[in-house]
C-alpha cells in the first residue's frame, strides 16, 4: 500500500504543546521525541478510536475522540496508524516532523473490521458464521425514532417492515424469514452484552444517537451462542464509550417536518352525491333527498363542503437535539450523553417525544482489573387523545364538523351513527409513557503468568421499566357517563453473566476459548383501574374513587432462564479457521415434564483462500474467504404459564349483584418445549481490484421443528386446542451485498452498496397427519403466509348470463374463476394465489462526494408480495359513508371490470388480494463537511450540515394509502402486533409520512 | 495483588452459581386459578356461578351478529331481510347447510364446553377428599347435574346421537363414538331426578332468596322439573312429562301474570307486555311466571354485569333509525337493525281478534314520526313505502326493546333472558295431553293461557300437535328457540314450508327431512382421528 506523509506544519499550536510537554526522565542512546498527531478519513471526519503502533516496540496508543493522539517515541520511529475498514498507514515520524496528519483511505477490505459476535469480538478476517454489520453510513444523519427505521433495505437478509408510522411506532423485524408460525419472530436484541428483549425494553429505549456498531446474527451457528433465543437471528448493539483524552462535546441534531406521502383522496362533494344517487338506484331504492342523512342537507343547499382528512391532519414536525461528552485519561474513559426527541405527528393528536440519557464509564482500576458502567435512562412519552384517520375518510363532505358552540359534534352524520366524529379523539385525555431505567455493570479481570491470556469477565445488568397508562373519555367524547381508567406496571430484570476466556497463541496456532454461565430473571407486575359514572369530566382520569362503578385488576408473572455456553475458535496461520459452539440453555417457561434444558451445539469453517501464497501476491484478488457452517438454535416460544392447566374468573350477576366465578380456560401441556432451527450456511468474502469491489454472499437452508401450535382437539373434549410441538417449516435463501468504488478520483468519487435477499419459507408439516390447516390458510409445502382465496376475473356486466356458474349474481357482482371445473362457484375454487412476505427485497445505497459535499441515494425495493386490499370493500357501509376517489365502482353507465357495483355484497369473505409490491426512493441526504481550515479559525473540530429527506416517493401499483402499511377496517385489529406506543387496530390507521430534516454534527475541541 | 484478583474471581463465580437453585426455572401462576382451586365449598360454589356466566356467553354470542336470527329464520315464524349478517344465511338457504357450517360447530362446542365445565364439578364434589358436607355436596352436585342435562338435551335435539362424555379428562382424547340415544337420554333422565330431589326449592312470593339460601336466580329444582318435561317429550314419554308439567303448575309456586305490575304498571301497555320489560322480568321483580331467568345487568353500573355483547334487540327489532323523522327512543325500544322480520303467517295470520299478545304494545305494527326538529311531519304515522316495510318500519315483537340513554347506538342489550316460565309450562303440558290424546285436557291447558290473553277460547276437537305449536308461537315468539322446538317435535320441515316458504326477500329453500338434525361438524369427525364420528345422514 502508498504509504503518504502529510506534514502539517501550520498546526503551530500543536508544536508548540509538543514543546512544552515533559522530556522522559529516563535516558536512552536515543532521542526521545513527542508526536501529535491527527487522524482523518478521505471525507474529513477526524477518526477516534484509531490504533497507533510504534514499530518494533510494544508501545500503542489510540485516538482520542477528535482523533488526536500523542505518543513519545524514538527519534526516527516509524508509525503504523490503523483503523477498522481503513488501510493501515505507517508513517516515520523524526525531529523535524512531529506534529503529523494522517489521513487514512477505507480499503474496502471489511475483513479486518473487529465485529461484535457475541460474548466478545472478532475480527472480521475471522469469523466464520454470517455476521452483518449496519453500514454506518445507516446510524447516522437519518430522522428515525427507532434505530430499526434506518435498517430497512439496508442488510440483506433482514427484512424491516414498516406496518405502522405512528410516532414512536416500530417497525417488524424478520432475520432470514418466518421460522415460527404462531410464536414470535423478532430478532433476540442484546445491547452491550445484556439482553434487552424479554425485559419489557424495546429498541424505542435505545438513543440511535448512541449507537457505535450493530451487528446481525445471522447463521445457526451465530445465533447458536444464544441457544434457546437465538433462532429467529439476534442484534447486537454496541454503545459509544469514551476513548479518552480531552473531553470532546459533541451536538448532533436535526429538525424538520413530516407530511402524509400518499393520500388516498376521499370523493369529493359532487363524486360523493353521484355515489348516494348510484347507490340507490343499484340498491332498489327512490332517492328522497340529494344527500343520505337530514344533517347533512344544510351544507349540501349552501354548497359548504369538509376535507375532512384535512381537518383531521396536520403539519408534522421532527426534531433530535443529542449531546454527547466524551474524553478521560488512559485509565477512566467516559461516555455521557443526553439526548430530545421530539415528534408530532401529521394525524392530529400524536405525538412521540423521548428523553435519553446514557453514561458509559471504563475503568482500568489496576492493570488486571477493569470495571465499567453503561447506565441508561430513556423517558418514551406517547401522551395525547388521536384523531381517528379510518373515520375521516368516512365522513360524508356535508357532514357537519361543530356544534353550534364550538364543540365536535358527536355524529356529523346524524341520524347516521356507525361513524362518529373524526376529531372526537382529541377531546379525550390519553397518557402513554415507559420509562426505561437500565443499569450494567462488568468488572474484568486479567490473569498473568501461568495463566497470561485468561480473562474472566462478571457482567450485570438490571432494567427496571415502569409503564402507566391513563385515559378519560368523556361527555365531549360521546361517553355520557364518562370513562376513565389508570394502569400502571413495573417490570424487573436482571441478568448475571459470567465470562470466561483464554486467548493462546502456538506458532501459527491460534486459541480462543470462551465459557459462560449466565442466569435472568424477570418479574412483571401490573394493575389497572377503571371507572365510569362521573358527576362531570372536571377530573378526568385523576380520581377513579369519583366514578360510581369501579373495576380493578392485576397481573404478575415470573420468567427464569438459566445458561451455560462455550465457544471454541481455533485458527492456523489465518488461513484455515474452526468454531466450535454448544449452549444449553434451560427456561422456566417449558413444561415440568420436561428436563427444562435444551442443547443448540454449532460447528464452522472458514478457510482465507487469499492468504494461501498463490494468492497473497495478487493484483485481482485481494481478499477472499470461505465460510461453511452448521448448527442449531432455539425459539423459546413458549410464553409463561403455558404448560399449566388454569381456570379463568368470570362473573355473573345475581339480584344486581355480580359473583366472581370461575371457569376452565387453558389445558396446559406440560410436555411443552423451545422450537428448534436447525441449518446450514455456506458463504464467501471477498474484495477484489484493489478492494474496488467487495462483497459478501451467503446461501442457507434451515429446518425448524418441534414448532408450537395450537393442536386442534375435538371440542367434545370441552377444549378446543392444546398447545403442542408440532410444526415444521423451511426456509432457504440467498443473500449478497456488494459494496463498489465506481469512480475514486482526487476530488470526486462514488460508491454503491447492493443488497439482495430472497427467502423461500415454507411450511413442512403442521400437526403431523399431513393435512393443511384451511382455517388459518396454512398449507403444506407453501410459505407462512399466503393469500388463499377466489380469483377474481372481473365483475359480470349487463346482459351476461351468470346463472350457471354463479346463480344470484346481479351485474356489478365480482366474477370469479371456477377454478377446479365443477361450474359453480364454491368454497373450493378458493386457490393459493402468492405469498404475503416478498419473494426477494433489495436496497441500493450511492454516495457520491464531491470535495466537501456528500450525496446519498438509498432505494429500496420488496417485490413479489400480495396483500388483501381492504379499500376495495366496505362490506355494507358502501352506500352510508364517503369512499376513496380512487376506488370506482360498477354501474351501468361505468361497466368497469376492475371494481364492484356499491350494492354487491361481498358473502364469500373475498379478501381482494393485490401486488403489494413496491419500490422507494428511502433517503436521500445531501451534506457538506465544513473543511478544517474554516474550522481552525472558529475553534471548531469538526461540522457537517445535512438535509436529508425520508420516503420521498414510492413506485407501487397498490391502490391505498400505502402497500407496506397496514391499514384495518372498521373495527378489526392485530391483536398479535406488539406495540407499546399504540393497539394496532382500526382507531389507529396512519399514513407514510415523508421527513425533510435539517441537521448538524458539531464537535468542539 | 493475583492473589486478591483470583479470590475475587472465585468469589463472583460462587455468588453467580449459588444464585441458581434447582426452583429457580420452577414455575407458579401468580395471579391466576388453577384446577387445584376446586377442592372445598368455596371453590365449587364459583364453579357453579361459572356455569350461569358460560350460559349467557352463549346467548349474548356477538361475533356472529346474527347468531340469534340462526334459531328463527328459515322456520314458520320468521325470515332475514337485507340487513342479514351471515351466519344465519344456510339457516333458509339450506343447501349451504353443511357439514362446515359455523353455527352448528360453534353450538357444539360451547355445550361440550359447558359439559366438561360440570364434569369437572361434578367429578370435584364426588371425590372424597372434597372438603365439602353432604348438603353441600348433593346441592352442588344437582346444580352442575341440571347444567349437564340441560348441555345435553340441546344437543341430542339438535345433533341426535352424541358422544357422552360423563367426567372430565385429563389428556387430550381422540377417540369418541357417538353413544346411543338411549344413553344419552338416560344420562339426562338421571341428572334431572337427582337435580329435581337435591336442588332448592322456592319460597312463596318474591323473595330474592331460594329455600337454600341462594339467589332465586340460581337453578331450582322446577328448572329441572320443566326441563324433564321437554326431554320427556323428545322421548316420546308423555305420560312422564305430563307429571312432570303437570308438578310445577301444581306446586302453587308460580302463578300467571293476570295484572299490570312492576317498573311501568302506570304507563301504557298490558300486562303481558310488563313480563318483558326490563326491571320486571325477575321473580324478585314481581313476575310470579319466572320460571329460569338468566338475568344481566348494565356493565356501567354493575361490574361483570353483563357477558357480551347480546344482539336479540338489533336482531329482532326494526331498523326503524333509517327513517328520516324518526330518531332512536325508549319507548320505540331503542336501535335495532331488523335482522331478521317476522314471517307473513305470524303478522297476518296467528293470532284471533283481541289476543293480547298481538297488542301493539307486543308487537310494533305502527310507527310515528317522533323527530321534534321536524315539526312539519312530528306525529304523523309513517308511510309504509318501498322496503321500509320489510326491515326499517317492519312489524317486530317489542320483547326485546330496550334502550340505554347513555349508550344510544346500543351495540349490546341489557336484558334478562326469559328461559323458562309458566306459560311455556301450559303449552308443554299440553303438547303432553295431545300426544296422549287427551285433547279436552289439552284445550283446558291452552284456555288457560287465552283466558290469560282475552282470546277466544279453543275446544278439544280443535287440539292437535300443530295447534299446540301455533299457540307456542302466539305466546313464546321471540323467546322460544323455534328452531330446536320444531326439531324437536320434527316438524320443522313441515311447518316452515307449509307456512312460510315464499318470502320476497330471503324465501326458504333446499329445507330438507334431514334438516330435522345438524350436521355433526365436519372439524370434530376429522380431528377425532382414532376413531369414527358418524356424520347425520344426508350431509
Amino acid at each position: 500500500m502508498k504509504i503518504k506523509f502529510t506534514y502539517l506544519t501550520r498546526y503551530t499550536m500543536w508544536l508548540l504543546m509538543v514543546m512544552l510537554t515533559s522530556i522522559s526522565q529516563i535516558t536512552y542512546a536515543q532521542t526521545k521525541i513527542n508526536i501529535k498527531g491527527l487522524v482523518k478519513d478521505a471525507s474529513g471526519n477526524v477518526l477516534p478510536g484509531a490504533t497507533i503502533k510504534v514499530t518494533g516496540t510494544s508501545q500503542a496508543t489510540v485516538t482520542d475522540v477528535n482523533g488526536v493522539f500523542k505518543i513519545e517515541v524514538n527519534d526516527g520511529a516509524t508509525l503504523s496508524i490503523s483503523f477498522v475498514s481503513m488501510a493501515t498507514k505507517t508513517i516515520q515520524v523524526n525531529k523535524s516532523n512531529t506534529v503529523v496528519e494522517v489521513v487514512l483511505k477505507e480499503n474496502g477490505k471489511q475483513l479486518n473490521e473487529v465485529v461484535v459476535v457475541g460474548y466478545g469480538t472478532q475480527k472480521r478476517s475471522d469469523v466464520t458464521g454470517s455476521v452483518a454489520s449496519v453500514p454506518k453510513a445507516r446510524l447516522s444523519q437519518l430522522p428515525v425514532t427507532n434505530v430499526l427505521q434506518a435498517l430497512e433495505g439496508a442488510v440483506a437478509g433482514v427484512n424491516i417492515t414498516t406496518t405502522s408510522s405512528v410516532p414512536g411506532s416500530q417497525p417488524a423485524a424478520l432475520v432470514r424469514g418466518q421460522n415460527s408460525i404462531t410464536a414470535g419472530s423478532g430478532p433476540y436484541v442484546v445491547v452491550d452484552g445484556i439482553p434487552l428483549s424479554k425485559t419489557g425494553g424495546s429498541l424505542n429505549d435505545i438513543n440511535p444517537n448512541d449507537i457505535a456498531s450493530m451487528e446481525i446474527l445471522k447463521d445457526a451457528s451465530a445465533v447458536a451462542i444464544y441457544g434457546t433465543n437465538g433462532s429467529n437471528g439476534v442484534i447486537l448493539i454496541t454503545t459509544k464509550r469514551g476513548s479518552g483524552g480531552k473531553p470532546v462535546i459533541r451536538y448532533n441534531g436535526y429538525a424538520g417536518t413530516e407530511d402524509l406521502a400518499h393520500i388516498l383522496e376521499p370523493r369529493d362533494g359532487a363524486s360523493y352525491i353521484q355515489k348516494y344517487a348510484d347507490y340507490l338506484k343499484q340498491t332498489g331504492q327512490t332517492q328522497t333527498s340529494p344527500v343520505p342523512n337530514a344533517s347533512e342537507l344544510p351544507n349540501y343547499n349552501a354548497g359548504r363542503t369538509i376535507d375532512w382528512v384535512k381537518e383531521a391532519t396536520q403539519q408534522g414536525v421532527m426534531q433530535d437535539h443529542n449531546v454527547s461528552i466524551s474524553g478521560g485519561s488512559p485509565d477512566v474513559k467516559y461516555y455521557i450523553s443526553g439526548d430530545y426527541l421530539k415528534q408530532k405527528g401529521v394525524v392530529k393528536g400524536y405525538q412521540y417525544n423521548r428523553i435519553s440519557i446514557r453514561s458509559n464509564l471504563d475503568i482500568n482500576v489496576t492493570d488486571y482489573l477493569t470495571i465499567g458502567t453503561s447506565l441508561y435512562y430513556a423517558n418514551n412519552n406517547y401522551d395525547g387523545g388521536r384523531a381517528n384517520l379510518l373515520f375521516a375518510t368516512a365522513m360524508s363532505p356535508y357532514g357537519n364538523e361543530y356544534n353550534a358552540d364550538g364543540t365536535y359534534t358527536i355524529y356529523p352524520m346524524n341520524p347516521e351513527l356507525l361513524y362518529t366524529n373524526p376529531l372526537l379523539g382529541l377531546v379525550t385525555d390519553q397518557l402513554n409513557r415507559s420509562v426505561n431505567l437500565n443499569g450494567n455493570g462488568y468488572a474484568e479481570l486479567k490473569f498473568g503468568g501461568v495463566l497470561k491470556g485468561l480473562k474472566y469477565r462478571l457482567n450485570t445488568g438490571y432494567t427496571y421499566l415502569p409503564t402507566r397508562n391513563a385515559s378519560y373519555s368523556g361527555r365531549l367524547a360521546n361517553t355520557p357517563l364518562g370513562a376513565a381508567s389508570a394502569s400502571s406496571s413495573e417490570t424487573n430484570s436482571y441478568t448475571i453473566e459470567n465470562i470466561l476466556t483464554y486467548t493462546k497463541d502456538i506458532n501459527k496456532h491460534h486459541f480462543d476459548f470462551t465459557g459462560l454461565y449466565s442466569a435472568q430473571r424477570r418479574r412483571y407486575f401490573t394493575t389497572t383501574g377503571t371507572a365510569t359514572g362521573f358527576v362531570n369530566d372536571e377530573l378526568s382520569y385523576n380520581n377513579l374513587g369519583a366514578g360510581a362503578t369501579q373495576t380493578s385488576s392485576s397481573y404478575s408473572d415470573r420468567y427464569a432462564l438459566n445458561s451455560q455456553m462455550g465457544r471454541i475458535n481455533y485458527s492456523y496461520d489465518s488461513r484455515y479457521l474452526f468454531t466450535l459452539t454448544a449452549r444449553r440453555d434451560g427456561s422456566s417457561v417449558f413444561g415440568a415434564s420436561t428436563t427444562k434444558y435444551g442443547w443448540f451445539p454449532s460447528a464452522a469453517l472458514g478457510w482465507n483462500i487469499s492468504n494461501e501464497s498463490f494468492l497473497k501476491n495478487s493484483t485481482i484478488v485481494n481478499s477472499l474467504k470461505l465460510r461453511g457452517s452448521y448448527g442449531r438454535s432455539g425459539n423459546e416460544a413458549v410464553s409463561v404459564y403455558r404448560t399449566i392447566t388454569t381456570d379463568g374468573t368470570v362473573r355473573f350477576p345475581f339480584n344486581g349483584v355480580s359473583t366472581i366465578g370461575v371457569l376452565a380456560s387453558n389445558l396446559g401441556n406440560t410436555n411443552l418445549h423451545w422450537e428448534t432451527t436447525q441449518g446450514a450456511n455456506i458463504g464467501v468474502d471477498f474484495s477484489l481490484l484493489k478492494n474496488r469491489i467487495n462483497g459478501a454472499v451467503d446461501a442457507y437452508s434451515t429446518h425448524t421443528f418441534g414448532l408450537l401450535l395450537n393442536r386442534s382437539l375435538p371440542a367434545i373434549t370441552g377444549y378446543s386446542s392444546v398447545l403442542d410441538n408440532i410444526g415444521k417449516t423451511a426456509n432457504k435463501g440467498i443473500e449478497v451485498t456488494l459494496n463498489t468504488r465506481n469512480l475514486d478520483g482526487k476530488n470526486f468519487r462514488w460508491e454503491s452498496t447492493f443488497v439482495y435477499a430472497t427467502n423461500k419459507n415454507k411450511i413442512v408439516e403442521l400437526y403431523g397427519d399431513g393435512k393443511d390447516d384451511l382455517g388459518n390458510r396454512w398449507f403444506i409445502g407453501k410459505p407462512i403466509g399466503v393469500i388463499y382465496d377466489y380469483k377474481m376475473t372481473g365483475v359480470w356486466q349487463t346482459g351476461e348470463d351468470a346463472s350457471k356458474q354463479d346463480p344470484g349474481a346481479k351485474p356489478g357482482d365480482l366474477k370469479f374463476a371456477d377454478t377446479n371445473g365443477d361450474g359453480k362457484i364454491t368454497a373450493d375454487d378458493r386457490v393459493i394465489q402468492g405469498q404475503t412476505s416478498p419473494k426477494w427485497t433489495g436496497g441500493i445505497t450511492n454516495t457520491f462526494h464531491y470535495k466537501n459535499f456528500n450525496l446519498s441515494v438509498f432505494i429500496q425495493t420488496a417485490q413479489g408480495m400480495l396483500k388483501n386490499n381492504a379499500d376495495l370493500n366496505y362490506a355494507d357501509e358502501s352506500g352510508r359513508r364517503n369512499t376513496p376517489a380512487a376506488i370506482g365502482y360498477w354501474s351501468a353507465t361505468n361497466p368497469t371490470n376492475s371494481f364492484q357495483s356499491l350494492s354487491y355484497t361481498n358473502t364469500r369473505g373475498y379478501g381482494y388480494p393485490r401486488d403489494a409490491s413496491f419500490t422507494r426512493i428511502k433517503d436521500v441526504t445531501f451534506s457538506y463537511v465544513v473543511p478544517q481550515s474554516l474550522l481552525d479559525k472558529i475553534n471548531v473540530a469538526s461540522l457537517t450540515f445535512y438535509v436529508s429527506g425520508r420516503n420521498l416517493h414510492t413506485f407501487t401499483k397498490w391502490i391505498g394509502w400505502d402497500p407496506e402499511q397496514t391499514f384495518y377496517t372498521r373495527g378489526t385489529s392485530n391483536s398479535g402486533a406488539n406495540q407499546s406506543a399504540f393497539t394496532a387496530d382500526w382507531t389507529n390507521n396512519y399514513p407514510v409520512t415523508r421527513t425533510f430534516v435539517l441537521g448538524a454534527n458539531i464537535s468542539l475541541k | 495483588m493475583k492473589k486478591y484478583s483470583i479470590i475475587l474471581f472465585a468469589v463472583s463465580v460462587v455468588i453467580a452459581f449459588a444464585s441458581c437453585k434447582k426452583s429457580y426455572l420452577d414455575e407458579k401462576p401468580y395471579s391466576t386459578y388453577t384446577p387445584l382451586t376446586l377442592t372445598d365449598s368455596l371453590g365449587f360454589e364459583a364453579a357453579l356461578v361459572g356455569l350461569y356466566n358460560f350460559e349467557s356467553t352463549i346467548l349474548t354470542y356477538s361475533s356472529a351478529q346474527g347468531w340469534p336470527s340462526v334459531w328463527q329464520v328459515g322456520t314458520d315464524v320468521a325470515n332475514a331481510t337485507a340487513n342479514q349478517q351471515g351466519i344465519e344465511v344456510p339457516y333458509y338457504n339450506y343447501a349451504q347447510l353443511t357439514s362446515t357450517d359455523g353455527a352448528a360447530s360453534y353450538i357444539w362446542g360451547k355445550y361440550y364446553s359447558m359439559i366438561n365445565n360440570a364434569n369437572i364439578i361434578i367429578d370435584g364434589v364426588e371425590n372424597p377428599s372434597a372438603k365439602i358436607g353432604t348438603v353441600g355436596k348433593n346441592a352442588a352436585d344437582a346444580e352442575a347435574k341440571f347444567f349437564r342435562a340441560y348441555a345435553y338435551n340441546n344437543l341430542v335435539t339438535l345433533f341426535g346421537k352424541v358422544p357422552l362424555v360423563v367426567h372430565t379428562l385429563t389428556a387430550p382424547k381422540t377417540d369418541f363414538v357417538r353413544a346411543s340415544l338411549d344413553d344419552v337420554n338416560a344420562q339426562i333422565v338421571n341428572d334431572l331426578t337427582f337435580a329435581i330431589s337435591n336442588l332448592a326449592d322456592l319460597t312463596a312470593g318474591t323473595g330474592k332468596l331460594n329455600s337454600q339460601g341462594k339467589p332465586v336466580g340460581r337453578a331450582s329444582k322446577y328448572m329441572a322439573m320443566q326441563l324433564l318435561a321437554e326431554v320427556y317429550l323428545r322421548m316420546g314419554k308423555n305420560d312422564l312429562a305430563e307429571q312432570q308439567a303437570q308438578a310445577v303448575i301444581n306446586s302453587g309456586k308460580f302463578s300467571l301474570i293476570k295484572a299490570r305490575y312492576g317498573v311501568r304498571a302506570g304507563g301504557a301497555g298490558d300486562y303481558y307486555s310488563d313480563m318483558f320489560v326490563y326491571g320486571n322480568e325477575r321473580r324478585a321483580q314481581g313476575n310470579s311466571e319466572a320460571i329460569w331467568v338468566l338475568e344481566q345487568e348494565n356493565p356501567s353500573s354493575e361490574v361483570g354485569g353483563n357477558t357480551d355483547a347480546a344482539q336479540q334487540r338489533r336482531v329482532w327489532g326494526a331498523a326503524y333509525y333509517n327513517i328520516s323523522g324518526l330518531v332512536i327512543s325508549d319507548t320505540l325500544g331503542g336501535r335495532s337493525i331488523g335482522r331478521l322480520r317476522l314471517s307473513n303467517w305470524v303478522l297476518y295470520g296467528l293470532y284471533p281478534t283481541g289476543d293480547m299478545r298481538n297488542s301493539q304494545y307486543s308487537i310494533r305494527r305502527r310507527y310515528y314520526y317522533n323527530d321534534v326538529t321536524k315539526p312539519a311531519i312530528f306525529g304523523q304515522q309513517v308511510p309504509f313505502t318501498g322496503p321500509d316495510t320489510l326491515y326499517k318500519i317492519c312489524p317486530s315483537t317489542t320483547k326485546w326493546g330496550a334502550y340505554d340513554p347513555n349508550d344510544v347506538f346500543g351495540y349490546a342489550m341489557i336484558k334478562d333472558f326469559m328461559m323458562m316460565r309458566l306459560g311455556e309450562t301450559y303449552l308443554l303440558l299440553a303438547e303432553a295431553q295431545v300426544k296422549q290424546g287427551k285433547t279436552a285436557d289439552a284445550a283446558t291447558s291452552i284456555n288457560v293461557l287465552r283466558t290469560r290473553a282475552n282470546a277466544p277460547q279453543v275446544t278439544a276437537d280443535q287440539m292437535t300437535l300443530n295447534f299446540v305449536l301455533d299457540e307456542r308461537a302466539r305466546e313464546l315468539i321471540g323467546e322460544e328457540n323455534r328452531r330446536m322446538t320444531l326439531m324437536r317435535t320434527g316438524t320443522l320441515v313441515e311447518r316452515s314450508l307449509r307456512l312460510n316458504s315464499n318470502d320476497v326477500q330471503h324465501p326458504t329453500t333446499g329445507l330438507a327431512a334431514k334438516n330435522l338434525l345438524l350436521p355433526i361438524p365436519l372439524s370434530e369427525i376429522q380431528l377425532n382421528k382414532d376413531a369414527v364420528l358418524d356424520q347425520n345422514p344426508g350431509y
